[in-house]
């Protein structure tokens, strides 16, 4: 990218009524230069007049101390320790719908940046991060090692109890109820459908060239010590597969 | 004159603060008052006052004849309609020979969406294939967690629609046969935005066409990308009148609501279908124009563009946060503002987050009963699909029993029907929409047959 080299704000002042010691500026520096390295960053913030529309929209500005309209006035600005302090708790709250991108007049996405502000966040492995991933593990761990986000025994009553009484209104063995969906691929409970052998190892290699598993490490060493093992097992049981063709080929 | 600062000495701030005080608005003049606005957001107006926007396939074209990428085209054989996009360009929605690229939640949790579709793609003899060779968009993940990156987005993208490319090659037909038919909102909202990134950046492309290489995933050592990205609601849209052709169950008695998913309309808005027959093309078309065709009546409530409540991460881990936006600002708006029947969308996510977040509003003092179906469920159901064989409805927890009794549906008749052909499927004599050999393309248990199979 273009820029990442310093930024407007050169005045390091720290925040007045915390007792945690200020962190360093050379640190908020590498976070805004993480954020601004992306090259959607450049796309998703064109400018900003403070006229509020994205926060009026927002469904999280209902419920939560979070406003769009922050997040962008201070990547605009470049207030790196408004950034960093946005970054411990604030980004969370976006329901990533992006009303705000949509009828921003500038053609900002506060939404993108936001995802943008997740992913330095988990680079950096801030605490803030570990603690509101922790809930989202089970899904994290299906979709690494599965390619799936969701299966069907992850509804359950007990998973899910404000749901109500109808996880499924006909009582039968999970299996058998997902064997009557008429969709053969659908005929499975521990993933949405069935995945090819092969699609998986391709997905492991996704995973390993984008960077994503050594996300994860930072974030959670356990789950990714279950998933690089779910990994090895899987490519074993490919390599097996195409030895046994090539004997197979051979004779 | 006076001021709130005379009023308040010393207090600075407006607003809802302490010295905020109702205006006491007659509810005529309280309309008077804020009328303009929702002559704003509720055009189509509101989505086209932007600036430097441009249409990606142009560049698309350009890097293909430059020897960057090779398009799939959405070819003759796909028998392509023509629809209208938000500023009225044109995007072709191939309508057979389709890939089915399924939602990991629709297939997990909502069965009857994707089993609708393609019993309605049987009865009007498309062509498809629903192959096991696919991951996951991922983005579900990569919006609730952060882990994950435009990288292994665009990887991800890049490997499914080749695989979507190459999968007739199974059955002894060649490449670009099948074209992807994208099931889920938040995948078709992802896939478009990260095909703009890949068009945009050089750097990006020279990086997944490194991983694509390893994995196989090149077409004459290029990346492969697809001419149009295109939703299943879009499919329906444009087949709607086909659709309507099948309908056996009067519905005109429904007043149906509408979702539109943020996903589908909110995210790369340039690419959505808008159709003058719909609403005056003021609002996203997918959907509204199936339900109309169909003949229920399409009832307006004020919080039509918001979103569920669904966030990703918030239905896992935040759920105060997502049953109380769906129960109050979508449910409780629909059922008490729009009277409605039924509550229509076309996205995973959205119809699990308000068909799940009904019963806990019990506990509020708020109880809200509204039945929740995808377009394609009620699509199936008033063309006749069994209520539970096919659409499923028994995975639904809000009362979808009403709706099927306003539609004359003898559901406790339909349901013991079921409930009896579960002992076959125990014993191994399910019935399926097509020949399960057909959905194993390589690898372990893969066995080639010709495609009339």
């Amino acid at each position: 990218m273009s820029h990442a080299h310093g930024t407007r704000v050169q005045e390091f002042i720290g925040d007045p009524v915390s007792d945690a010691p200020p962190v360093g500026r050379e640190k908020l520096e590498e976070i805004f230069q993480d954020i601004q390295a992306d090259l959607r960053f450049d796309h998703e913030l064109n400018g900003c007049l403070n006229c509020g529309i994205c926060t009026a929209t927002c469904p999280s500005a209902h419920y939560y101390d979070y406003s769009p309209r922050e997040i962008v006035q201070l990547l605009w600005t470049e207030n790196l320790e408004g950034i960093y302090d946005a970054m411990q708790e604030k980004i969370w709250a976006c329901a990533q719908c992006y009303t705000c991108a949509a009828r921003c007049p500038f053609g900002n996405s506060p939404g993108g940046l936001v995802m943008l502000m997740r992913e330095v966040a988990i680079k950096h492995g801030m605490e803030s991060a570990r603690n509101v991933l922790r809930p989202f593990s089970r899904v994290m761990l299906k979709l690494i090692s599965t390619g799936n986000q969701l299966s069907p025994d992850m509804i359950s009553k007990d998973g899910f109890p404000d749901w109500g009484p109808n996880i499924s209104k006909v009582d039968a063995p999970l299996a058998t109820l997902r064997k009557a969906i008429p969709v053969p691929t659908l005929h499975t409970t521990k993933t949405a459908w069935e995945v090819n052998l092969k699609t998986s190892v391709e997905l492991y290699t996704i995973w390993e060239e984008t960077g994503v598993l050594e996300s994860l490490k930072t974030i959670d060493q356990n789950l990714f010590d279950v998933i690089t093992d779910i990994m090895d097992e899987k490519r074993d049981e490919w390599d097996e597969f195409l030895e046994d063709q090539e004997d197979e080929d051979e004779d | 004159m006076t001021t709130p600062y005379d009023k308040q000495p010393g207090e600075r701030f407006t607003g809802h603060g302490a010295e905020w005080k109702d205006a006491n608005l007659s509810r005529s003049d309280a309309v008077t008052a804020t009328v303009w606005v929702e002559q704003i957001i509720n055009k189509r107006s509101m989505l086209t006052n932007k600036e430097r926007v441009e249409d990606v396939r142009d560049a698309m074209w350009q890097l293909e004849k430059e020897g960057e990428i090779v398009v799939h085209r959405v070819a003759d054989e796909h028998k392509p309609v023509i629809a209208k996009t938000l500023y009225g360009w044109d995007k072709k929605i191939p309508t057979t020979r389709l890939w089915h690229h399924k939602s990991c939640g629709q297939c997990g949790n909502i069965p009857g969406y994707p089993a609708s579709l393609l019993w309605l793609m049987n009865r009007m003899d498309i062509e498809y294939l629903d192959e096991t060779d696919q991951t996951s968009c991922t983005a579900w993940n990569y919006h609730g967690s952060g882990i994950g990156n435009i990288e292994s987005l665009a990887a991800v993208f890049l490997r499914n629609f080749h695989q979507a490319y190459v999968s007739a090659k199974a059955q002894g037909l060649p490449e670009s046969y099948y074209y992807p038919l994208v099931h889920c909102g938040t995948s078709f909202g992802n896939y478009k935005e990260v095909r703009g990134y890949l068009i945009q950046s050089a750097k990006l492309r020279e990086r997944v066409r490194k991983i694509l290489g390893k994995l196989g995933r090149l077409v004459d050592g290029k990346l492969l990308i697809p001419e149009e990205v295109v939703h299943y609601s879009e499919w329906l849209h444009v087949m709607r009148k086909q659709v309507a052709n099948l309908q056996e169950i009067d519905c005109s008695q429904v007043r149906a609501t509408i979702h539109p998913a943020c996903h589908v309309y909110k995210m790369v808005p340039e690419d959505v279908i808008y159709d003058q027959e719909v609403l005056d093309g003021n609002r996203v078309a997918v959907s509204t124009g199936l339900i109309q065709s169909l003949g229920a009546q399409v009832i307006d409530y004020s919080t039509w563009y918001d979103c569920c409540g669904f966030g990703f991460r918030h239905i896992i881990s935040e759920r105060e946060f997502t049953r109380s936006f769906a129960i109050d600002r979508k449910l409780r708006v629909a059922v008490e503002e729009a009277r409605a029947d039924v509550m229509i969308g076309h996205d995973t996510g959205c119809i699990t987050t308000l068909d799940k977040n009904q019963w806990i509003g019990g506990a509020a003092g708020k109880p809200v009963q509204l039945p929740v179906l995808a377009d394609a469920q009620f699509a199936a159901l008033v063309c006749g699909a069994h209520p539970y064989k096919i659409v499923q409805s028994h995975w639904h927890a809000s009362a979808t029993e009403t709706l099927m009794e306003k539609l004359g549906i003898d559901w406790q008749a339909k349901k013991a029907e079921f409930e009896a052909y579960l002992k076959d499927v125990a014993e191994g004599r399910g019935e399926n929409l097509y020949d399960p050999r057909r959905m194993i393309t390589s690898g372990p248990g893969y066995k080639r047959i010709g495609r009339q199979a």
